[in-house]
């Protein structure tokens, strides 16, 4: 896989600065390519470095993050786009998922978990170019994999698993993950059981612990756990916060 | 009479359904202000029947009227014996000791009743209209005599504890009751006893009952805490704060960085006053990134947690644990030097599955000569502290009015010693996941 290119889009020197020394962009296999620190400045830089990724503040001066997101998605709709932002509100949030940004993340940016961010990204940027694909006779190996494992995603997946189903060695699979998606098969798996779990949260009225099962976990509390450290709030408040949200905009 | 006797009735159906539409909590102060409520307005429709049969004397059948009369006075020294109870109950509140009255009180309604039911019945007849007279209408006068007796005493022997409020409810309810009371003895054929309750009951309708006090008490909370979060910017702070640990990280220096993370996680958590019941686990979050500071500063600081997983959903207020713990620092640990250990234990209580239980443990120097008793008497008499904004019992006393508002009258917060040294704060807590507004 290819180096992504990443655009870095903050007022705040500093912030820049910590992004681009603080996160270990080489082991994700990201290169920061140029930085911003004004909505004007951010589309000029997205125009001519045309980046895969763009890390980018909401309040920056003369346009605001969420304008310079509408405005170039028309020229590059392939581009992600991860939010930051210190404004402790989902209301931007939900703009932001109208506006299909991949990923959206608080300040203070916690350097560790931003690693689990970026994969997400390379997950949702490689899920795009499978749904672009043209449909061929012979399924690419990789592709079958994981819609194997979406439409299993409620038993039990692990490499052995998938050994057995497509008869192939395990460290096979792993470094195919690895290859084509760019994140490991543990990552790929929480991530695709996590988006099933907000989907099954926001769209149907099931319990928890029902969508825990259909999501891939036995265990509920082990589900709120993991959903907590994805996502920052327990099943229950992420959707009542979209509940509300939504009530509030009327 | 009967047509005072309807007015009385109409003006109770709707002291009625605005008390019971307010939809508040139901302690047993309420409780019994319910049945109150509803045993007097049934009085009162028997009243009128009485006063129409009373006077009809040749065309109403004896037996009816036997009947009538018997629960009309029945139903009187019930209501008086009511008053009574509550009148206890807000006592109660400000002293919290048991009651040999209670007793005599509850002895002397058997007696009445049977008394209601047995007695022979006589009606007098004069020119001004009927009455019922006799050993049997007796009763309800001696019950009547009875219970305020017994009020006034109560009165009488707790003047110094009770609240002011409370005593000036007590005494105007108390002396229409006795006006009343004496104008009826005095002139039978008045029948005006029923006017005399329904007094006595807005008396304390419109002092202690009124929807409306407790939830102004809270609004003026709410409103101190907003005015508090004004004062600085948050995001100005939590910004600059980022700014510097993202230098100090950039410098090498990992510990200040995770330092300052854990500020701006302190103030984050800690400015999010506009919910008043957050999950519990958003409540050790706050505590936890405030212990961790404190550690820092002083390193013979431990933190022990000890949460059942099962309560991390569970709403509780808003800012209850860190005041807590804080308190336990600096009242405790505070004269040990900063040595020592908090222990936060989070568990359900076996008796009462609705019911949890939280409770800070410092191994501190415990309470000096007398303070308990002061703690004591003020978490017991939380609502009779004026609420003021500085001293240093302000954060538990602010904190105990929080829960007993938020949660009910059975929950709370009290001090016990431990034998080994130091003081454990217990916080009884509802176990609920849903949020009442």
């Amino acid at each position: 896989m290819k180096k992504l290119k990443v655009l870095l889009v903050d007022d705040e020197i500093m912030i820049r600065e910590g992004f681009k020394k603080l996160f270990d962009w080489e082991a994700h296999d990201c290169e920061v390519v140029g930085e911003a620190a004004d909505g004007m400045e951010a589309l000029a830089q997205i125009d001519t470095l045309n980046p895969d990724i763009v890390i980018m503040d909401i309040n920056i001066p003369i346009m605001s993050g969420l304008k310079v997101i509408q405005l170039s998605r028309i020229k590059h709709p392939q581009i992600a786009y991860v939010i930051v932002s210190g404004y402790d509100d989902f209301s931007y949030c939900q703009q932001a998922l109208r506006l299909q940004i991949t990923d959206y993340i608080l300040k203070p940016v916690n350097y560790e978990e931003f690693g689990t961010c970026i994969d997400n990204l390379k997950i949702s940027l490689f899920e795009q170019r499978t749904a672009e694909e043209p449909v061929e006779q012979e399924e690419r190996v990789i592709t079958g994999i994981t819609r194997y494992m979406q439409k299993h995603l409620s038993e039990d997946i692990s490499l052995s698993v998938l050994a057995e189903e497509f008869h192939m060695n395990p460290q096979y699979i792993s470094q195919l993950f690895k290859n084509e998606i760019g994140v490991g098969f543990l990552a790929y798996l929480t991530n695709i059981r996590m988006e099933k779990a907000k989907k099954l949260l926001l769209a149907t009225s099931l319990s928890v612990a029902e969508i825990a099962e259909q999501s891939g976990y036995g265990d509920y509390r082990v589900f709120t756990k993991a959903f907590k450290k994805a996502e920052g709030s327990t099943p229950s408040q992420y959707r009542r916060d979209f509940l509300e949200d939504a009530k509030a905009g009327e | 009479m009967l047509r005072m006797e309807i007015a009385l009735i109409l003006i109770l159906v709707f002291v009625a359904y605005v008390y019971f539409s307010a939809g508040r909590k139901y302690t047993p102060l309420h409780r019994t202000f319910s049945i109150l409520l509803v045993a007097l307005i049934i009085h009162l429709v028997f009243d009128a029947a009485t006063v129409y049969t009373v006077n009809h004397l040749d065309t109403v059948p004896r037996l009816l009227n036997d009947i009538l009369h018997r629960i009309f006075i029945g139903s009187m020294s019930l209501i008086v014996y009511l008053f009574y109870h509550y009148m206890a109950i807000l006592v109660d509140e400000g002293t919290g000791k048991f009651r040999w009255l209670n007793l005599a009180a509850k002895i002397y309604l058997v007696v009445a009743a049977v008394a209601t039911v047995v007695l022979p019945i006589h009606y007098a007849v004069t020119p001004q209209g009927n009455y019922s007279d006799g050993i049997h209408a007796e009763v309800c006068y001696v019950s009547t005599a009875f219970y305020l007796l017994l009020c006034a005493w109560m009165l009488l022997v707790n003047w110094k504890e009770i609240e002011q409020k409370k005593k000036f409810a007590i005494g105007v309810a108390l002396l229409i009751m006795i006006f009343v009371s004496l104008l009826q003895a005095f002139h039978p054929t008045w029948l005006i006893s029923g006017m005399g309750m329904t007094l006595m009951t807005l008396a304390f309708y419109l002092t202690l009952e009124n929807p409306d006090i407790l939830r102004a008490e809270l609004t003026e909370q709410k409103m101190s805490m907003l005015y508090l979060k004004s004062q600085v910017n948050p995001h100005f702070l939590y910004n600059t704060l980022d700014a510097i640990r993202i230098q100090a990280q950039l410098n090498g220096d990992r510990k200040v960085a995770d330092l300052l993370m854990r500020l701006v996680d302190f103030f984050r958590l800690s400015v999010k006053v506009d919910r008043q019941m957050v999950e519990l686990d958003d409540e050790l979050e706050l505590l936890e990134a405030y212990m961790e500071l404190m550690c820092y500063r002083y390193p013979k600081l431990e933190c022990e947690y000890e949460i059942d997983p099962d309560l991390g959903g569970v709403k509780v207020p808003n800012f209850i644990l860190q005041p807590i713990v804080e308190n336990s620092l600096l009242h405790g640990l505070k004269n040990k030097g900063y040595q020592g250990k908090v222990r936060i234990v989070a568990q359900k209580l076996p008796e009462n599955e609705k019911r949890m239980e939280i409770q800070v443990m410092d191994t501190g120097s415990g309470f000096a000569e007398g303070k308990k008793e002061k703690i004591d008497r003020m978490l017991l008499q939380y609502d009779r502290q004026a609420p003021k904004l500085e001293g240093n019992s302000i954060g538990i006393l602010n904190v105990q009015k929080r829960i007993k508002y938020l949660c009910g009258q059975d929950c709370g917060l009290w001090y016990t010693e431990n034998t080994d040294g130091g003081v454990t704060a217990h916080m009884r807590l509802p176990i609920t996941w849903e949020v009442r507004e």
